[in-house]
């Protein structure tokens, strides 16, 4: 046997030739090594594919196990009345059952969608104006920048403590009502039934303004100068500029702002959890709060793991609900 | 070679090498402990802290390995917020402790009898058994076994300042509710309050409810839970328990609880207490120690909260709330037993309750309440006017949160009485 068919016997009684017949190998045996360009084709074929499969496998495992047998294995103890530790029996869907007849959760599963629709919407908006704002002509634009992106970056848990203390009964809003003379509107902000909620909207929209400002200073970099100059030349104003010109050429901007926003507020827990623990009296109880609430402080597992794939179906309906709006989107 | 091929396999190399390493190690560091301390009188204890003062777990632990400086104790400490949750999650992946604190009963996560049916503690000898005050058997074990070893006896009442009483012109405490609601709107107009409540948290708050609960419906029917458990009471059905949580309303409109009470949380209570600004607060008995080493000039007490009768109906809770258990799982069992059964001796169960301020699990007839913290209670313990806490009986700990959050909604006016004793008898049959 030559020295070109070591690999394999395939390509044996080919002439061993320079340029290699296919592409694919092309670097290799154009380097100069004309005597192994058919070797090479010939490893390809099976040695080398092989060999990239081979490699990826402890990846794909580790991905496999912890993101998907975990999950399914969770998913798994939806179906079951195990408390967290010792022996458990299958129960169907008695937990499922008990989430959409328990009016206090139902009322939590609103609770989610409010604070998840409420905080993406008022913090685009919010990421919009200042987004607009410090785009172009404020000299202090890039200080102003850093210090509005901040609050996404600095830990949820650590701050939600620090608007604990603002909003407490002796804290710092109800100390100054107080001082203004308008004592009579101070209250347990985060203990009052009818503020808890809205209270912890605005600490949700704070966090989350930053990241949307930043996708839509991105989005805008994207608009056409001259376009807006022709615009104006054209007698347009500063709001017909924006709908007619701004907007449209934001719009995918928009669109991964809101997707990210909503996936991201659906399941959120930290500052919930910090801010009220989910009162007063379940007044701010979301998904995720009762999922902890139930799988490990209450010792329910099962009924949390249902909660858990409820809230896990909730939010992959929305994200694939705005990946089929965003991609019927004419100027893609 | 190739220069790319070369280059490429010691990327290939570099990236490996470092993660095959990374898996080899930990695999490695998790296997050396146990090891080690297989042979010798070496052994791991967990248990919760709430504060920095030194605990009684970790002072006692101290002082055997002084004894016995053979004996090696590693002390795990957790904090108390999340204590049960470890613990059951480290029984569950089997690389807990060797001794763990446990709580007699079924109320929470740390509680005997659902670790025991999941079969990680193990059963302790006689003298633990000796320890185990009366009436509470069931509640260390199934079928006679006990599973913990109690050191002392904790008494949950009021813990009221009696110099910021007196500062506040309550020379004698109330006789009975009545004279409680009174004393309140004194207070409130002093900008004062009788009781200092943390809304937030719905161990404070639950125990709010069951201290009303006591006069109301554990003094007139001790059996009161053994009925639940077999089906013929309900929460909601009981009307001591509708009476008792009307009775928290009742406190609430007589401005009883310090302002934004029902947003504050354990701070703003220990806050108050220490300031005088509140002269009250249904804790545990044992703060009143905690308490004394934060405000050393005033004097806290042990007191029951007036029932509507009078000092004739007056009942409190003592029980025994902590235990020492040992993992079914050890492999120091010897040596964690040794350390039980030194534990159990009396020298020791009474320095661990003067440490925690608590009363000692045995010989109560000899303990000298008139100097104690625990004198206005004594009459109480001594004529046996006393029940354990409650939702350490209840079926799971779910009853015992919705009371929690349910005297929250009372304070905050979203819930009825009614709609909090229908939530806690659906909680039972979860």
């Amino acid at each position: 046997m030559t020295v070109t068919s070591q690999s394999t016997g395939l390509q044996a009684d080919e002439p061993a030739n320079g340029p290699a017949p296919s592409t694919q190998s092309s670097g290799a045996s154009r380097a100069g090594r004309p005597g192994r360009g058919s070797h090479q084709s010939s490893r390809r074929r099976w040695g080398l594919e092989f060999g990239h499969w081979w490699w990826a496998l402890p990846g794909i495992a580790l991905v496999f196990a912890v993101h998907y047998v975990a999950t399914g294995i969770g998913g798994f103890f939806a179906f079951t009345n195990w408390s967290g530790i010792g022996s458990f029996e299958i129960v169907g869907f008695k937990n499922f059952e008990a989430i959409f007849s328990d009016p206090a959760k139902i009322h939590s599963l609103g609770n989610t969608l409010f604070f998840a629709f409420g905080s993406v919407l008022l913090g685009n908006i919010l990421g919009l104006l200042l987004a607009l704002g410090l785009n172009r002509v404020v000299k202090t634009r890039y200080a102003l920048r850093t210090l509005f992106f901040m609050p996404v970056v600095l830990s949820p848990l650590a701050t939600a403590y620090i608007w604990k203390f603002i909003f407490d009964f002796d804290g710092p809003i109800n100390t100054l009502l107080n001082t203004i003379g308008a004592g009579h509107l101070a209250k347990p902000w985060l203990a009052d039934p009818h503020w808890a909620s809205w209270t912890v909207l605005v600490v949700l929209t704070w966090s989350s303004t930053g990241f949307a400002m930043v996708i839509f200073m991105a989005g805008l970099t994207s608009v056409p100068n001259e376009v807006e100059e022709a615009a104006a030349i054209d007698g347009a104003n500063l709001w017909q500029r924006f709908q007619h010109v701004t907007l449209p050429a934001l719009r995918p901007a928009v669109a991964i702002a809101m997707t990210l926003g909503i996936v991201q507020g659906l399941r959120v827990f930290d500052p919930i959890m910090a801010l009220t623990s989910g009162g007063p009296a379940g007044a701010t109880e979301t998904l995720a709060t009762e999922v902890y609430k139930q799988a490990f402080a209450l010792g329910n597992f099962g009924g949390g793991a249902a909660l858990a794939l409820v809230l896990a179906v909730i939010i992959l309906f929305f994200a694939v609900l705005q990946q089929r709006l965003t991609r019927s989107n004419p100027e893609d | 070679m190739t220069q790319q091929r070369c280059s490429a396999g010691f990327r290939l190399a570099a990236l490996a090498i470092p993660t095959v390493a990374a898996l080899a190690l930990t695999g490695c560091g998790g296997s050396s402990s146990s090891a080690s301390d297989a042979e010798n009188q070496e052994f791991s204890l967990t248990f919760a802290t709430s504060n920095t003062v030194e605990s009684p777990y970790e002072a006692l632990a101290k002082q055997y390995m002084q004894e016995f400086p053979d004996v090696k104790i590693t002390l795990n400490p957790q904090p108390n917020d999340s204590y049960d949750q470890v613990v059951r999650t480290q029984l569950q992946a089997g690389n807990a402790s060797d001794v763990l604190v446990t709580s007699p009963g079924s109320a929470s996560g740390r509680s005997i009898l659902p670790l025991v049916e999941a079969g990680f503690l193990e059963p302790l000898s006689e003298s633990a058994a000796a320890l185990v005050p009366e009436g509470s058997e069931a509640l260390f074990g199934p079928d006679g076994k006990v599973y913990g070893l109690a050191p002392e006896i904790t008494v949950v009442g009021l813990v009221a300042n009696d110099t910021a009483s007196a500062a506040a012109g309550v020379g004698t405490f109330p006789e009975d509710f009545a004279g409680v609601l009174e004393q309140c709107g004194a207070l409130a107009a002093d900008n004062k309050s009788m009781f200092a409540v943390a809304g937030t948290a719905a161990p404070n708050t639950g125990l709010l409810g069951m201290q009303l609960a006591a006069t109301r419906v554990y003094s007139k029917d001790p059996d009161w839970n053994d009925k639940r458990a077999a089906g013929e009471v309900t929460f909601a059905g009981t009307e001591g328990w509708q009476q008792a949580l009307e009775a928290v309303v009742d406190l609430k409109d007589a401005g009883c609880f310090q302002k934004g009470a029902e947003g504050a949380g354990f701070d703003v209570v220990t806050k108050a207490l220490v300031s005088g600004n509140s002269l009250a607060a249904f804790i545990p008995g044992p703060s009143n120690k905690q308490l004394k080493t934060t405000a050393d000039d005033q004097d806290f007490e042990v007191r029951g909260l007036p029932s509507e009768g009078g000092a004739e109906d007056d009942f409190i809770y003592a029980s025994a709330n902590y235990a020492y258990s040992i993992n079914a799982a050890s492999k120091n069992k010897e040596a964690a037993e040794t350390f039980l059964e030194w534990l159990a001796k009396p020298e020791q169960t009474k320095a661990f309750a003067e440490i925690d301020g608590a009363l000692p699990v045995t010989g109560l007839e000899d303990y000298d309440f008139a100097n104690s913290a625990y004198k206005n209670v004594a009459d109480l313990i001594m004529d046996k006017k006393y029940t354990p806490l409650p939702n350490s009986k209840w079926s799971n700990a779910a009853v015992y949160d919705e009371l929690g959050t349910g005297v929250q909604g009372l304070l905050t006016g979203q819930k009825t009485p009614a709609q909090v004793l229908e939530a806690m008898d659906a909680a039972w049959d979860q």
